[in-house]
């Protein structure tokens, strides 16, 4: 589809005068242009190429919608925001939003409704499975620092700084869930968001307080269990079936 | 063959998009025509491997897309424009097709060649470093192409690629399916019939599903000769007669 007349600048710069016989312009042009055009990844990306033996994973990673910078600066914020309640007032606040924060950058991680591109990724060779686990477990496990380090800064028991873990395990299990079944990040993260408003007012309400579903043991293998069934969706959801073609 | 389907079938809900189709192809540029609504999307996105076919049988490039292994391993050789091409309106028009590259497993040590090839093949060479945001349509079209193409695919799906192009654009285009349907089989769904009457060497009708029609251009034209079917140009004839038929 290239005319003399679309040549750029660069180009044309590039092109000072008549070339010896035996000179292929063209293919010496391409050559340039690789190496001018050349992109050079960030050291993160670099890293998770390493990890994950796969540049092409390693890239679609680093464009997940929910690990870019202003959507950590807001997490971040959102969790500090809650370290400095949870000093004033006693109540664990930290605990209470960490897990409803995460499940919105789980829903927001992957699928059609937020990956502009996610058409043309359900063809290409790097698997959208891979891409999704990748995303979701990078997303989870920013979250999940982030809030140990705001839990721990906030100086609430220890049992309260790990008892959110498993909860925002299920929550975002269930916002990974929901979005990839209605391929709606919006979805997705409503269900998440909702489901843990319940267990904290529902918690509320059998014991009179507002941190009970952070507190109470006997939550966390239900809480495990839950997030094992979400996560079997997924991979139900996510699967080609066999024998289709 | 490149693309074998036989009986192939898809359903959204009640909705049969596709109804039984049975369809070889080889080397060279394969037009899908049909009215909106024919079913040549849902087609392309299942041989795309984009979506699975609710029955019956596809072999692409001599394998099976409904095994994880030669799903990959087609998909290697695959590229495809899908009719609404997302894109990331950060990215620059190398960034995408390096994207795209590198999701298509291009081994590292060629994917910078192969990024700036396809830019160049597609006319983009100028605006190469030009966020995707600030491009007309046309040109993202043809950055569409270009990540399709970047892999030097030897099963090309093309769903209404000549949207938003300019005339001038449209008549480079053909030239450059022409080029790549010489390797490669190229299959083109669109409503231009012009398009297929410039750069195909066989056409497929499809409507309600099922395809009414398969052979050459001249066949089709053929079709709509001595009739009284509604067209401008003799492709458009045969195109109605072959429809007209098909509804009668």
């Amino acid at each position: 589809m290239t005319s003399d007349h679309e040549v750029g600048p660069d180009r044309a710069s590039a092109r000072p005068g008549p070339a010896p016989r035996d000179v292929d312009l063209d293919r010496v042009w391409v050559g340039v242009a690789a190496e001018v055009w050349r992109r050079r990844p960030g050291p993160v990306e670099r890293l998770a190429g390493r990890l994950l033996r796969s540049p092409g994973l390693a890239r679609a990673l680093v464009t997940t919608p929910s690990l870019l910078l202003a959507w950590v600066v807001a997490t971040a914020v959102v969790l500090l925001a809650g370290a400095l309640a949870t000093l004033g007032t006693g109540t664990p606040y930290v605990a209470l939003v960490a897990p409803a924060v995460a499940a919105a950058g789980i829903a927001y991680a992957y699928g059609p409704g937020v990956d502009p591109a996610w058409e043309l990724s359900c063809s290409v060779a790097v698997s959208d499975r891979m891409v999704l686990l990748v995303r979701a477990l990078t997303v989870f496990g920013l979250n999940a620092a982030f809030g140990l380090a705001a839990s721990a800064a906030s100086g609430v028991a220890t049992a309260v700084t790990l008892g959110w873990l498993l909860p925002m395990t299920a929550v975002c299990a269930l916002a990974l869930a929901t979005a990839t079944v209605a391929r709606s990040a919006n979805v997705g993260v409503a269900a998440g968001v909702a489901s843990w408003l319940i267990a904290i007012l529902a918690g509320q309400a059998a014991t009179g307080r507002i941190s009970a579903a952070v507190t109470t043991s006997a939550l966390w293998l239900p809480c495990l269990a839950f997030a094992g069934c979400c996560a079997a969706i997924v991979l139900y959801t996510t699967r080609i079936p066999k024998g289709s073609s | 063959m490149n693309v074998a389907t036989t009986d192939l079938t898809r359903r959204f809900g009640r909705n049969v998009a596709v109804a039984g189709v049975t369809l070889d192809a080889g080397p060279g540029v394969f037009g899908l025509l049909g009215p909106n609504g024919a079913g040549k999307t849902s087609l392309l996105r299942m041989l795309a491997t984009v979506i699975p076919p609710s029955s019956g049988r596809i072999r692409l490039l001599g394998r099976d897309p409904g095994v994880y292994g030669q799903r990959r391993q087609i998909r290697r050789r695959l590229g495809y424009v899908p009719q609404n091409l997302g894109f990331y309106p950060g990215f620059t028009v190398v960034e995408f097709v390096e994207y795209f590259a590198l999701l298509k497993e291009l081994p590292a040590a060629e994917v910078h060649r192969a990024v700036a090839v396809a830019v160049e093949r597609v006319g983009l060479g100028d605006k190469a470093t030009a966020k995707l945001r600030t491009l007309s349509g046309g040109m993202l079209r043809r950055v569409g192409i270009a990540q399709a193409i970047v892999n030097e695919p030897e099963l090309l799906l093309l769903d209404e690629p000549t949207a938003g192009l300019d005339p001038a654009q449209r008549v480079a285009f053909r030239a450059l399916l022409r080029d790549l349907g010489q390797q490669a089989t190229v299959i083109v769904s669109t409503h231009l019939v012009e398009d297929v009457g410039a750069a195909c060497t066989q056409v497929a009708l499809m409507d309600q599903g099922k395809i009414v029609f398969h052979g050459t251009p001249d066949e089709l034209v053929a079709r709509g000769a001595g009739t009284t079917a509604a067209g401008d140009a003799p492709l458009e004839r045969g195109y109605s007669a072959v429809l007209a038929e098909a509804g009668s």
